[in-house]
């Protein structure tokens, strides 16, 4: 019944204890095997035309996305191929200005949280013990916690502002990469290389960042990648809930929260075209986060 | 078994008071008076020392902890600040709606998403397990509002299919209600849907790949036989622990959708409390989300101990 784990299960991967040079080689056919998966390749298409649209913004947009000066609630025609909302405003424009709030704090929140959840994760992977066995309790209850009414709460008690929101999901996000992290180190801490590295006198912090890390580098990238498309899916769920940039400001999710009530009377674009940018957004990041995950998970 | 229960609900202690903790953590993580952090620099001195004294942010810390402490274990998180009612009985009744649109929710997804992926599975890489595994990939990626803004533009509106407003009329009968709750329960069943589908496919594939599968089908069990009695038993053990996980998150998510479809339940509850920054009850809906989470998973441990023996060690 139990998976028996057979010695080449067992032994440390290739590239645990090969040379750096050929360490670089498995890199390169690792990169070379992703990118040449059509679902990596559809991923960072779209994932590049929003960032085009986050860098240039306004001055490429056809119209400014603040400009109230066409007719309200028109339909998607030539000159506003995504109708206009109920401030007379372009849609396209500000569906492609909108952008910018999301690639901004989306991708800084999960790399934080990658960063702290990594130190954290090797901490308790490599050191273990009494640390691990609190980190790890402490862990298990940030899991328990609800990313979205903790982003709530945290807006109400610190004040509305994105570093509130990166914080939180930066915070909320440590504790799991930490526990895929730690579990990576802990299938390294026992193997060779790792023996030799103390033997050899080095100390704790140089052989979990310059000797182990190379070696979970893997999960850690497919960590980052899941990472940052929950991360947009958590930041646009909460300017949709009115905890984002202030109105104004054309973001996707305060743009679906602006017109949805008058889905029921038919005007359906103010609301379907920010939607289905959120959706793209999303699904092209799990698309490359999948490409990765299969490569370099097998 | 005993043994196992008594470790489990040892930890679950454990983490019902870090819960607490963080919770207590999150309002405390500044330095400076909570009243005037959360009315502003230009609220007056009066107003920011009256919202103090009604929380009970003016009292020292410890004081302040060992209430926030008690209170989880109490499940009694004190008093509305805008109202003066009970958070326990405005988030129980606001709970109790969620809850509804939660479990259809559920009841359509479980058995859908399982059926999924061990059809998905046993046809592992044709085309039909391609299709479900990318639609699977793409719905779960999509927030829950928006499903739920486009299905309500869709089929309320274009094809007069369900409601745009969820609040069934009072003294509403099953079928009434269902009606009302069909659509944002789809919303959330889209979201779900491809999450446990490709666990249930991954554990299915894990177990047909075993010996022990192989020795059934050896010995001469018919096929459904051997999917029956050997793989779901234990290919469904992490689909369990995600459902689980989900119950949690359904509730982070389900907000969105209530505010979709103008539902009142612990969402707009919620929602409303921000509004009025109405703390004790931002408070009480994090912990409860929390416990929920903690009841849920410690369910999930217990069934699959009892699934599979082996697990109680």
């Amino acid at each position: 019944m139990t998976e028996i784990l057979t010695p080449s299960d067992a032994s440390p991967p290739e590239t645990a204890t090969a040379p750096p040079s050929e360490r670089k080689q498995a890199r390169k056919e690792n990169w070379r095997l992703i990118r040449r998966r059509p679902s990596f390749i559809i991923g960072v298409v779209i994932v590049l035309v929003w960032l085009v649209c986050a860098l240039l913004g306004n001055r490429i947009t056809p119209h400014h996305p603040l400009d109230f000066r066409a007719t309200p609630h028109l339909r998607p025609s030539g000159a506003y191929p995504f109708g206009t909302d109920q401030t007379g405003r372009d849609v396209l424009s500000r569906v492609m200005a909108g952008a910018r709030d999301v690639m901004r704090i989306a991708p800084l929140a999960a790399l934080l949280g990658v960063f702290f959840g990594v130190m954290i994760g090797m901490l308790m992977g490599y050191v273990g013990g009494w640390i691990d066995n609190i980190l790890s309790r402490i862990v298990e209850a940030f899991l328990a916690l609800p990313v979205v009414l903790i982003a709530l709460l945290a807006i109400t008690t610190l004040g509305q502002s994105d570093w509130v929101v990166i914080g939180v999901v930066a915070a909320l996000f440590t504790p799991i990469v930490a526990r895929t992290v730690r579990a990576a180190v802990m299938a390294e801490r026992d193997l060779d290389y790792v023996t030799s590295a103390r033997l050899r006198g080095e100390s704790g912090t140089f052989i979990m960042f310059r000797e182990i890390l190379p070696n979970v580098s893997g999960p850690i990238i497919v960590e980052l990648t899941v990472r940052i498309g929950y991360a947009v899916f958590t930041v646009a769920t909460l300017s949709f809930l009115g905890a984002g940039p202030p109105p104004p400001s054309p973001d996707w999710g305060a743009q679906v929260s602006d017109g949805f009530r008058v889905i029921s009377a038919g005007i359906w674009w103010t609301t379907f075209f920010p939607a289905a940018a959120i959706a793209s957004l999303v699904i092209a990041v799990n698309l490359i986060a999948d490409s990765v995950q299969s490569v370099l998970e097998g | 078994m005993g043994r196992f229960l008594l470790k489990r609900l040892l930890s679950a202690v454990v983490t019902l008071w870090l819960l607490a903790t963080i919770v207590f953590m999150i309002v405390n993580v500044l330095p400076g008076d909570v009243g005037r952090k959360v009315l502003g620099p230009f609220a007056p001195k009066e107003e920011v020392a009256a919202f103090n004294a009604r929380l009970g942010t003016d009292k020292p810390l410890i004081e302040q902890y060992a209430t926030s402490i008690k209170r989880i274990f109490t499940l009694d998180f004190g008093e509305s600040y805008t109202s003066g009612q009970k958070v326990s009985s405005i988030i129980g009744d606001a709970l109790f709606r969620s809850g509804k649109l939660a479990l259809l929710a559920l009841a359509i997804t479980v058995p859908l998403a399982i059926a999924a992926g061990v059809f998905a599975a046993r046809r592992r890489d044709k085309l039909a397990d391609r299709v479900i595994v990318m639609t699977g990939l793409a719905s779960s990626s999509i927030p829950e509002f928006v499903t739920a803004a486009v299905l309500m533009s869709l089929f309320a509106v274009t094809w007069k299919f369900g409601k745009v407003f969820a609040n069934p009329p009072d003294g509403a009968g099953v079928i009434e209600q269902f009606r009302y709750l069909i659509l944002p329960a789809l919303a959330m069943v889209v979201v779900y849907f491809g999450y446990i589908a490709r666990m249930a496919r991954a554990g299915v594939i894990n177990a047909l790949n075993s010996d022990y599968a192989r020795t059934a089908t050896m010995k001469g069990l018919s096929s459904s036989q051997v999917m029956r009695r050997h793989i779901l038993r234990n290919a469904l053990a992490p689909t369990i622990t995600v459902v689980s996980v989900q119950i949690g998150y359904l509730f982070g998510g389900i907000i969105g959708v209530e505010k979709v479809f103008n539902y009142s339940g612990l969402g707009s509850t919620l929602l409303i409390a921000v509004g009025n920054k109405d703390i004790p009850i931002l408070q009480g809906g994090v912990l409860i989300v929390g416990i929920i989470y903690m009841v849920s998973t410690l369910l999930a441990d217990v069934l699959i101990a009892f699934l599979n023996p082996r697990v109680r060690l």
